[in-house]
């Protein structure tokens, strides 16, 4: 794959020819598949999937240079999906594993805190969304065969994370170097 | 109603033994609830986006959180597509939306005050699968398979 850095224009005669660019180098795994993109409020921080020793592994990187960001609690617990960033990309939430369940897990980058939304057990998380100012987080469950979107008021546990806050750099107090 | 009362009862348990929690958002939650089956959410700002179901039939719903009402969206969903990912962004003015109609996957991006939907061309060509607006409308990252592989695009929007 080209260097993320490339620029390229859209068109293939079908649709809007819009300036666009590969996410690029996933981080020293080139080869792998890359899925569940999802970018913070201004795009400087890209989360995504990403293979890693055949795990769903959860890859922060900083946009355009595609400079890794260690995150302190995603370490295990793979399968890694759905990520979601809140503005300044303080906040990071994807779901993992715990268990025999699909779980919310959200990383507070500034604090190093982490955050587990616990579920009852007759539900399992598929997808998730973080609002990017973080006060709400919107879980989509598979329950009785059905799919449901359940919203949490975020409000008591974390504080919001607003455009034009200072960006966290690095993977915050007590993460790996 | 039971799942929703014992969700919050169990919200409210875990919660004195373990600190904050999330609280689950109830009169939001019973509202998507009568809407049907839904998936793939997406907040931002004022807004949830999010793929609704009833009889057989998926559509793209945008619900204004504030007055926990889904709001009309002309133009963009239609009887014989099929949504497959949507995203808004936090002015609630950019929808974003991975559908396949005619045999064909295609992105679009709807503007919510034009009611307008524009295609986005996959460059090189590729079949889209995930779409993901940042907040402030300015860039979408784009999950695409190309040659087997899952790739991300990010696609200026202008």
């Amino acid at each position: 794959m080209i260097p993320g850095l490339l620029l390229l224009l859209a068109g293939c005669g079908e649709g809007a020819w819009l300036s666009r660019r590969s996410a690029g180098p996933t981080g020293g795994f080139l080869e792998a598949n890359r899925q569940d993109p999802a970018l913070s409020g201004q795009g400087r921080f890209l989360a995504s999937v990403v293979e890693r020793g055949g795990r769903a592994t959860l890859l922060l990187q900083e946009q355009p240079s595609g400079t890794v960001i260690r995150l302190r609690h995603f370490q295990g617990h793979q399968p890694h999906s759905s990520p979601s960033l809140s503005w300044t990309g303080r906040y990071v939430a994807a779901l993992v594993q715990q268990g025999t369940q699909r779980l919310p897990l959200i990383e507070d980058r500034a604090t190093g805190a982490l955050h587990r939304l616990p579920l009852p057990a007759d539900r399992t998380a598929v997808r998730l969304s973080l609002a990017p100012d973080a006060r709400r987080l919107a879980v989509q469950v598979a329950q009785e065969g059905q799919w449901r979107v359940q919203t949490f008021d975020l409000g008591g546990l974390l504080e919001p994370d607003l455009p034009g806050g200072v960006a966290i750099q690095g993977g915050g107090p007590g993460g790996p170097p | 109603m039971k799942r929703l009362v014992s969700a919050t009862l169990l919200a409210g348990l875990l919660s004195g033994c373990m600190g904050a929690m999330p609280l689950p958002i109830g009169p939001l939650n019973r509202q998507l609830e009568s809407l049907g089956a839904n998936r793939d959410p997406s907040l931002s700002g004022r807004w949830l986006a999010l793929i609704s179901g009833k009889g057989g039939r998926e559509q793209v719903l945008l619900v204004d959180l504030e007055r926990q009402q889904p709001l009309p969206l002309p133009g963009l969903n239609r009887a014989d597509a099929q949504p497959l990912s949507v995203s808004v962004d936090g002015a609630g003015e950019r929808i974003a939306l991975v559908r396949q109609l005619e045999g064909r996957t295609e992105l679009v991006l709807y503007r919510r005050s034009l009611q307008s939907l524009q295609p986005i061309a996959m460059a090189p060509s590729g079949v889209p699968r995930q779409v993901q607006l940042q907040a402030d409308g300015r860039q979408m990252a784009v999950q695409v398979s190309r040659a087997g592989l899952w790739q991300v695009d990010l696609v200026q929007i202008p």
